[in-house]
């Protein structure tokens, strides 16, 4: 059974007259992956940091573990925290690093040693871990940063841009990571990040922000359907069949029909949604199923308006407006 | 690559509790805090240049006969007062980068997502910062056995310079301290802080020919490098007990007291990401 390890209830914080963040209210369950998404200046980071204690909240309450906002010291046992462009002291090596936060824990110094080793393992700098911090990549930064994030075995860890900077192979091996720790070790993950297909490939939930308040949240299919995106799809069959495919497709009143002239074997479907009943996605889920059924064969289906970008997009823009 | 996340043992909240109790946070922050000083080249590049200030002023007072009236014991006192004034003022340039360098350095947040309470922090830095003073006192003692051999006073000497400087190197210390917690930038504590070293320091220089009214002992017992330093003066030179001028030693125990409080009353809101005491 899981349980709820991440609650937020109208979290709110002001800069003086300036509101960072409004009312934002959202949870998170244990093994889950929560992706915080937004422009710059959303408000992200301030979430994260008011759920990790760094900053006391204006108003509102949330609990981490069950650990209610004004117990800062237990919240503090219980996450592990990547903060955004967190720095590194040069001189010192990974294993050093590690090593002097896990006596921060309470580990001795021969318990800190092993854990700092095994950790270092886990983000792959085992080779590393007497080279000075300051020959490290990005990369290997963000990863030894990851490292001391789970140094005390969380409940519930918070990684703050971790992918930022990152080359496309640093960013799967980070994000490969941010699965494997949800796993394996059951931890509620809340991953404020860019990276929005990657988020859809790896958050079970996403939580979007917007000048400081939430503009959606829910799982990635609930953020989208809620968006109410115009869907479009296009249909490649063969050349030869576009005029049967075209028939077929004419049985579907609320889809029009159109051809791109540059490439006459793709067809452009856009629903009507006044009128529709069960959504946009349920007349394209009938009209590819009549299309298969009539023994044409599909070449390439593409639907548009259906993705997590295409929702932050216009959740974003919306608000803005 | 792929990473593989080992489950960890697991360890509950309590007992973690326990653990860290039983290890002081602000132990382990001092250790390294004193070994990032030390290795980084920033504590021993200031403790060469130190000795090399100490090594000038020793030759002078011992060697040059011809030009030299001091007696040995003033020559002693002046040694053992020069490295003490600028034993405590570089503890105060030191301690006044705790906070505010590591702020600027993105480190801070990492600290402050630990369960160490921000009083350990802040002790733990302070311990640190007061490693310089006790290694500018090593580097002190061959030079105060040279000067003072013969005289019978090197014991005295030492002592003093050890009583007197920690002393007022543990209230400098807070007072850098206060300065890094509540300014925005690294540059603006040290600018500050060595500011307030020029204040501190250039009083001491002062030739004693100088005509000394009331206002000017005022003056002196005010500031607590000046009013330590007196009080060491006091016993070396003028051969009074410990106990006779004991009221030079107020303004470096207030300063001490004062800061030290500060620092405890206003310390959880000065280790944090956004600088000053009223900060949100």
């Amino acid at each position: 059974m899981t349980s709820t390890t991440v609650e937020a209830v109208r979290l709110t914080k002001h800069y003086g007259g300036r509101s960072a963040v409004q009312d934002v209210s959202f949870t998170a369950s244990q093994g889950e992956i929560v992706g915080l998404l937004g422009p710059n200046g959303a408000g992200k980071t301030t979430t994260i940091r008011l759920l990790t204690t760094v900053l006391v909240p204006t108003s509102g309450e949330f609990s981490i573990a069950g650990h209610p906002s004004t117990s800062a010291s237990e919240i503090r046992r219980c996450i592990g925290v990547l903060p955004e462009s967190s720095g590194y002291p040069a001189h010192q090596t990974g294993g050093e690093y590690l090593r002097f936060f896990a006596r921060l824990y309470g580990l001795s110094r021969s318990k800190a040693n092993s854990l700092a080793a095994e950790l270092l393992a886990t983000v792959g700098l085992e080779q590393r871990a007497e080279s000075s911090v300051s020959t490290y990549s990005r990369g290997m930064r963000q990863r030894l940063g990851i490292a001391r994030a789970l140094i005390n075995d969380p409940v519930v860890v918070f990684l703050d841009e971790p992918t930022l900077g990152l080359d496309p192979a640093g960013q799967a091996q980070v994000l490969d990571l941010i699965r494997t720790i949800a796993k394996t070790r059951a931890a509620t993950v809340v991953l404020s990040t860019h990276l929005l297909p990657e988020v859809e490939d790896v958050c079970s939930k996403v939580v979007i922000l917007n000048h400081g308040r939430v503009a959606g949240a829910g799982s990635v299919g609930e953020v989208i359907s809620t968006a109410l995106i115009e869907q479009s799809a296009e249909l490649r069959v063969p050349i030869d069949l576009v005029e049967r495919a075209r028939n077929v497709l004419a049985g579907f009143p609320n889809l029009a029909i159109d051809q791109l002239s540059e490439q006459p074997d793709v067809l452009v479907l856009a629903v009507d949604g006044a009128g529709t009943s069960g959504g946009s996605g349920d007349v394209m889920n009938a009209a590819l199923a009549a299309i298969t059924a009539a023994g044409i064969p599909v070449l390439r289906f593409e639907l548009e308006g259906a993705r997590l970008s295409d929702a932050f997009f216009k959740m974003t823009s919306e608000a803005v407006a | 690559m792929t990473l593989q996340v080992a489950p960890p043992d697991v360890r509950t909240p309590e007992e973690s509790r326990a653990i860290t109790e039983r290890q002081s946070g602000w132990l382990v922050i001092a250790e390294q805090e004193s070994r990032d000083l030390w290795t980084s080249g920033r504590g021993s590049l200031l403790l060469f240049l130190f000795s090399i200030l100490l090594s000038a002023v020793t030759y002078l007072t011992s060697t040059n006969q011809a030009l030299n009236f001091l007696e040995q014991r003033e020559s002693v006192n002046l040694v053992l007062q020069l490295a003490v004034a600028v034993g405590v003022l570089v503890t105060l340039v030191v301690s006044a980068d705790g906070i505010s360098g590591e702020r600027e350095r993105g480190t801070l947040e990492s600290l402050l997502v630990t369960p160490v309470p921000r009083r350990s922090i802040i002790a733990g830095k302070l311990i640190a910062a007061l490693t310089m003073w006790f290694a500018t006192f090593v580097v002190t003692i061959p030079y105060v056995w040279v000067l003072a051999r013969g005289v019978g006073i090197l014991g005295q000497a030492l002592a003093l310079g050890f009583c007197v400087g920690t002393l007022v190197a543990v209230g400098l210390a807070c007072v850098g301290l206060l300065i890094s917690g509540v300014c925005n930038f690294n540059k603006t504590s040290i600018a500050a802080s060595l500011f307030l070293m020029l204040i501190l320091f250039a009083p001491t220089q002062l030739p004693s020919g100088l005509p000394q009214g009331w206002f000017f002992d005022v003056l002196r017992r005010a500031n607590p490098v000046d009013s330590g330093l007196a009080y060491i003066s006091s016993i070396l030179v003028n051969g009074h007990s410990w106990t006779q001028d004991l009221s030079y030693l107020i303004t470096p125990l207030l300063t001490a007291i004062i800061a030290g409080g500060a620092l405890i009353l206003a310390g959880p809101r000065l280790v944090r990401l956004t600088p000053g005491v009223n900060a949100g």
